[in-house]
């Protein structure tokens, strides 16, 4: 569970910008995927639109081989609670907790008290931030912050997680702990896709890398490691010890 | 694919009654902990929603209390017939029995030419003057009285009999006054009616207005509320809760406000009753009235706020 398909999606906007054109890709179960292009490229309507916040123009995305974009508004709260999202803007409530931003998702689901408090604090383990889960989100590092975005994502242990532009506010070192984050979380199952356009940063972390521009596929380039496939663990190897250069 | 499983893979989660309580309980929490946050915009909207709803409520009590006074002022009309002085004895009984088979007639009351001789002997001092007198000069009558809902044309058909009936002098038709009260009754109900629907759309659009408002404060947590997965009733409940709360708070107003009415028309209204030999006794004001105006002002609030989430949750934009 957690295939992603694009068929031919078209995305065209009221202005009558093409967002994504003719798009066809797909994701296997566990796997781990990055979009890139410049701004514009149609990374975030890619998000966007498997996430059901917008419908295509044309075209079928399929998960689990149902297309999401017929989903009637009244099942599309039960899709959204099997996938987790992030975003370069991390969407934290400033008036609650850390511990009740990341327990947001399990109230949707109506879970108990209880087994609430044991998921999020495994969450914020995950990330780190078990000794910060009574602040409230400002007295956070924008680093921290994102990773209390990450927690709220994966509380409900979504089949895919996807983000958009995770690591924009922060210094190299701070992303790299993040991409990370999200490594762990393709290894243990989880389709992941992220979309970012440091293009140094993701190469550098040997996985599938899609390039967009002007809402097309330029180029596909599979994980450097061929054992991209499902759950397979990866040699982190290689990738750890070069920083690439600065811009 | 394993059939119907396999096809929905995110089933609808339906969530049980505890889980259903647990959310409203903590829902409840927030709306306090909101209303309370913003004391003084609360307090406005209650006192806004007070007044809306004190005038219509107002109201339908003076009519309750007109009401029951003309009831209690044997405002019922009929007629009045008297007989000839030379009347055969038995006419006012003959015609007693005929306007009783009338179904329009609540009861008769005879009185013969020496009943009203005994009553005004008792009633006045005249009794000497009346001793001088060779014959009794009082005539004989009777007074129909009619029965709970008649209208002014049984009177007419019952005027009718009686005039046409043996040894009748005169008959006098208390039927101005029953037409009076009908179209006073009618004029104060259909302004009630029409003040109650005009200020109860104030009340609507008066917590419509302020869960709109509410709704605006929350919006970033209502994106993220979507955004994991709430659905709509789940993001709507918060801002029904707004609305029970609102119009609650104005009943509660509304209930003051009116008391406070009472109070300030109270004395003046014991004197003008007084004239008129009578004590104050204002009906009405009881737990019936107000539960059912809690309850109008609840559902009053529970609408405008649905009004506001179907206005301003149907097209909410995630990010």
């Amino acid at each position: 569970m957690g295939q992603i398909e694009f068929h031919q999606v078209t995305k065209r906007f009221d202005n009558g910008q093409e967002g994504l054109k003719e798009l066809t890709a797909s994701f296997d179960t566990g796997s781990m995927t990055f979009l890139t292009g410049h701004s514009g490229a149609g990374k975030s309507t890619f998000l966007k639109l498997l996430l059901c916040l917008d419908r295509p123009t044309r075209g079928q995305i399929l998960v689990n081989g149902v297309n999401v974009t017929q989903l009637s508004g009244r099942r599309l709260p039960y899709y959204r609670q099997h996938l987790g999202a992030v975003f370069q803007d991390h969407h934290l409530l400033a008036n609650r907790s850390v511990f009740e931003n990341v327990a947001l998702p399990l109230r949707v689901v109506g879970l108990k008290p209880r087994d609430i408090a044991r998921r999020v604090r495994a969450a914020l383990t995950r990330v780190g931030l078990l000794s910060k889960e009574g602040l409230f989100p400002r007295y956070l590092s924008t680093g921290e912050q994102q990773r209390v975005g990450i927690a709220r994502a994966v509380v409900t242990r979504p089949k895919i997680l996807l983000a958009d532009e995770p690591t924009g506010n922060l210094d190299p070192e701070l992303s790299r702990d993040i991409m990370d984050l999200f490594r762990q979380f393709h290894q243990i199952g989880t389709t992941v896709v992220v979309a970012s356009h440091d293009r140094d940063l993701i190469e550098s972390m040997g996985m599938r890398i899609i390039e967009l521009s002007q809402g097309s596929i330029v180029s596909d380039t599979p994980g450097a490691a061929a054992s991209a496939v499902a759950g397979a663990p990866d040699t982190d190897g290689g990738d750890d010890g070069e920083p690439d250069h600065a811009r | 694919m394993r059939g119907k499983a396999a096809r929905d893979p995110w089933p609808r989660q339906r969530a049980g009654l505890l889980a259903l309580g647990r959310d409203h309980r903590r829902i409840v929490g927030e709306t306090g902990h909101f209303v309370a946050e913003r004391l003084g915009t609360s307090l406005l909207v209650w006192l806004l929603v007070g007044i809306a709803l004190a005038l219509p409520a107002g109201l339908f009590l003076l009519q309750q209390n007109l009401a029951a006074m003309t009831g209690a002022w044997e405002g019922r009309p009929g007629l009045s017939v008297y007989f000839e002085l030379d009347a055969a004895s038995g006419a006012p009984d003959a015609l007693a029995d005929a306007l009783t088979r009338h179904g329009a007639v609540a009861d008769v009351t005879v009185v013969s030419a020496d009943e009203a001789l005994a009553e005004f002997r008792r009633y006045t001092d005249l009794a000497d003057a009346l001793d001088m007198l060779d014959d009794n000069p009082l005539p004989a009558s009777l007074r129909a009285t009619l029965a709970r809902g008649a209208g002014p044309e049984d009177l007419d058909a019952l005027a009718a009999l009686a005039e046409e009936a043996e040894g009748v002098a005169e008959v006098v038709v208390e039927k101005t006054w029953l037409e009076r009260v009908t179209d006073i009754t009618r004029v104060v109900s259909r302004l009630g009616a029409m003040l109650a629907a005009l200020f109860g759309l104030g009340a609507v659009l008066i917590t419509a207005t302020s869960v709109r408002l509410a709704i605006e404060a929350r919006l970033e947590e209502l994106r993220v509320l979507k955004l994991v997965g709430a659905t709509d009733a789940q993001i709507r409940r918060p801002f029904l809760y707004f609305g029970l709360v609102y119009g609650l708070g104005g009943g509660l107003v509304a209930a003051m406000l009116i008391s406070i009415g009472i109070l300030v028309i109270e004395g003046p209204l014991t004197d003008l009753l007084g004239s008129y030999g009578r004590e104050l006794e204002l009906a009405g004001f009881d737990f019936i009235f107000l539960g059912g105006l809690f309850l109008l002002a609840a559902l009053l609030g529970v609408g405008g706020a649905l009004v506001a989430a179907r206005q301003r949750l149907g097209d909410l934009e995630i990010l």
